[in-house]
């Protein structure tokens, strides 16, 4: 039996003046954590607007839960939960009113939920909008997400605001989500620590292109920085998956994608360290290798 | 009228009630104003005409420009509507929520004219077109903020739809059969009523069917 992806993107194109997200290809399985990473301008947003609906792709195909997007958004929106960091709610109307607001038009809304979530988020149901801090309101945009069980939540840069414990609490709450294995998450974030911590799948993008996309695991288990030292001169052999070489006197730092024992063995006794790379790092590496790669 | 509809409309209703109750208030004010003597009379027939204006504009900009501007857009937008849905739900909504304070103070403004005997029966029609020529006027605000994102373009919108309305109190009321009528005993419905009012109706259904064909059907929401 298939299962419906809840995110397919098919040579996705869209054009703006300045910027150009060309030729995007990704899916995301029910039950999976996407961390989807790039720099700023890299193109998260525009990609997680053409899932949402709020942009029409200039070329490919987008479907989100197995609904054609834009067409059927109104249809797919029932089953996603959106959250921005640059998403406002209505400054003269209460945390509370929102809630009564959000429960109403969505069946699934679950009152005890919200309620336990408006406790550990720390939240008066009483104040308005406006005078939430910028941490709070965050808060309350994905508690009113979170509230109404979406099958899919879509969150884009959901903690760049929020404080180290603000982030905590938000993290650990997603984490849960994830109990029903029917549920997924699209996460952006250039924060790759948060990405890091509760991904299980990651998505590189640059400059409106897709860099890579692969399971965490697998990430971090291909990428290494291999240290040699080999006498002043020596030209080493062409090796193949080299992501970066960097000479500093007799000392090479190599990088790269297809770690193997196999490299260590052929590279001999000239390995003096071979350092596992943190997602930061892999990320870094990886967008400048594609650039290099793409002569940018 | 879905459920979504009526919930959406009836949150128009929730954050504008504020500015819905101060309009009718400061409206029917100047009515009470208007009712005795001839400089009360403009004072508060000003009063009256400001208050029905100004509610349009500051409805259509914080319904919708405002909406936008302060990134509350998305969040009404990651609710289950299409664009379609947003336009038509935009226009149901804030147009009834104009026309609360507006039909009051029409109304007002009509029982005045009938039940004040220093005030002629014949300024009746010339009421009654300026109360259509405010609605067609929101009409066109509304058209305009819900197809454009520019302030600049949103401002010039407003003051031209503003200035429209001293255009129209001094060409329509010297259009010599509406202004031999103004202080007539008895109201009279002649050709030239029809016409003008005819006229605000087609203006009144062509900006509130543009944005169906225009702002509902664009690519790109945000």
């Amino acid at each position: 039996m298939t299962t419906t992806k809840h995110i397919e993107m098919r040579n996705v194109r869209k054009a703006f003046r300045f910027f150009t997200l060309e030729d995007l290809s990704l899916d995301l399985e029910p039950g999976q954590i996407m961390g989807f990473v790039g720099p700023n301008g890299a193109g998260k947003s525009t990609s997680i607007r053409l899932m949402t609906g709020l942009l029409t792709p200039d070329a490919g195909e987008v479907r989100v839960l197995g609904h054609a997007m834009p067409d059927a958004q109104a249809i797919a929106k029932r089953d996603i939960g959106f959250v921005s960091d640059d998403m406002r709610l209505f400054g003269h109307a209460s945390v509370g009113w929102h809630m009564r607001f959000v429960a109403s038009l969505y069946p699934g809304w679950d009152p005890q939920y919200a309620k336990a979530l408006v406790k550990r988020f720390n939240l008066r149901i009483e104040q308005n909008v406006s005078g939430l801090s910028s941490g709070e309101h965050v808060k309350t945009v994905l508690m009113l997400a979170l509230a109404r069980r979406p099958r899919l939540l879509i969150l884009d840069e959901p903690t760049s605001g929020l404080d180290p414990v603000a982030r905590h609490e938000v993290l650990t709450e997603l984490m849960d989500v994830l109990r029903d294995e029917d549920r997924s998450i699209l996460f952006s974030s250039h924060n790759t620590v948060d990405v890091e911590r509760i991904s299980d799948r990651i998505t590189f993008i640059d400059r409106g292109r897709l860099v890579d996309s692969n399971d965490k695991e697998d990430f971090l288990e291909r990428w290494r920085r291999i240290q040699l030292q080999v006498p002043a001169g020596t030209t080493l052999p062409d090796l193949p998956h080299l992501v970066s070489r960097v000479a500093d006197g007799q000392f090479v730092t190599l990088t790269t994608n297809r770690f193997s024992k196999d490299l260590v063995a052929f590279l001999g006794s000239s390995v003096r360290e071979v350092h596992r790379m943190s997602l930061e790092e892999i990320f870094v590496a990886n967008v400048m290798h594609h650039r290099e790669a793409r002569g940018e | 009228m879905n459920m979504l509809t009526r919930k959406l409309i009836a949150k128009e209703f929730y954050l504008h009630r504020w500015l819905i109750v101060g309009s009718t208030a400061a409206g029917l004010a100047g009515l009470a104003i208007a009712a005795e003597g001839a400089m009360r009379f403009n004072i508060g027939m000003l009063t009256w005409l400001t208050a029905i204006i100004a509610f349009g504009v500051m409805l259509a900009m914080l319904g919708i420009a405002n909406e936008r501007k302060e990134r509350a857009l998305q969040f009404v937008l990651s609710l289950p509507l299409s664009p379609g849905d947003y336009v038509r739900i935009k226009l149901i909504g804030l147009l009834l929520c104009y026309l609360v304070p507006w039909a009051i103070l029409s109304a007002g403004a009509v029982v005045l004219l009938l039940v004040r005997p220093n005030l002629p029966d014949g300024l009746l029609p010339f009421a009654l077109l300026l109360c259509g020529f405010m609605l067609a006027n929101f009409s066109v605000v509304l058209c305009g903020a819900l197809h454009t994102a520019s302030e600049g373009v949103m401002t010039i919108v407003i003051i031209v739809t503003n200035m429209n309305v001293t255009l129209f109190i001094f060409l329509v009321g010297a259009v010599p059969s509406l202004n031999d009528h103004l202080h007539a005993a008895a109201p009279v419905w002649n050709d030239a009523f029809w016409i003008v009012l005819a006229a605000e109706a087609a203006t009144l259904s062509i900006a509130l069917s543009l944005p169906y064909f225009v702002a509902a059907r664009r690519r790109d929401s945000i």
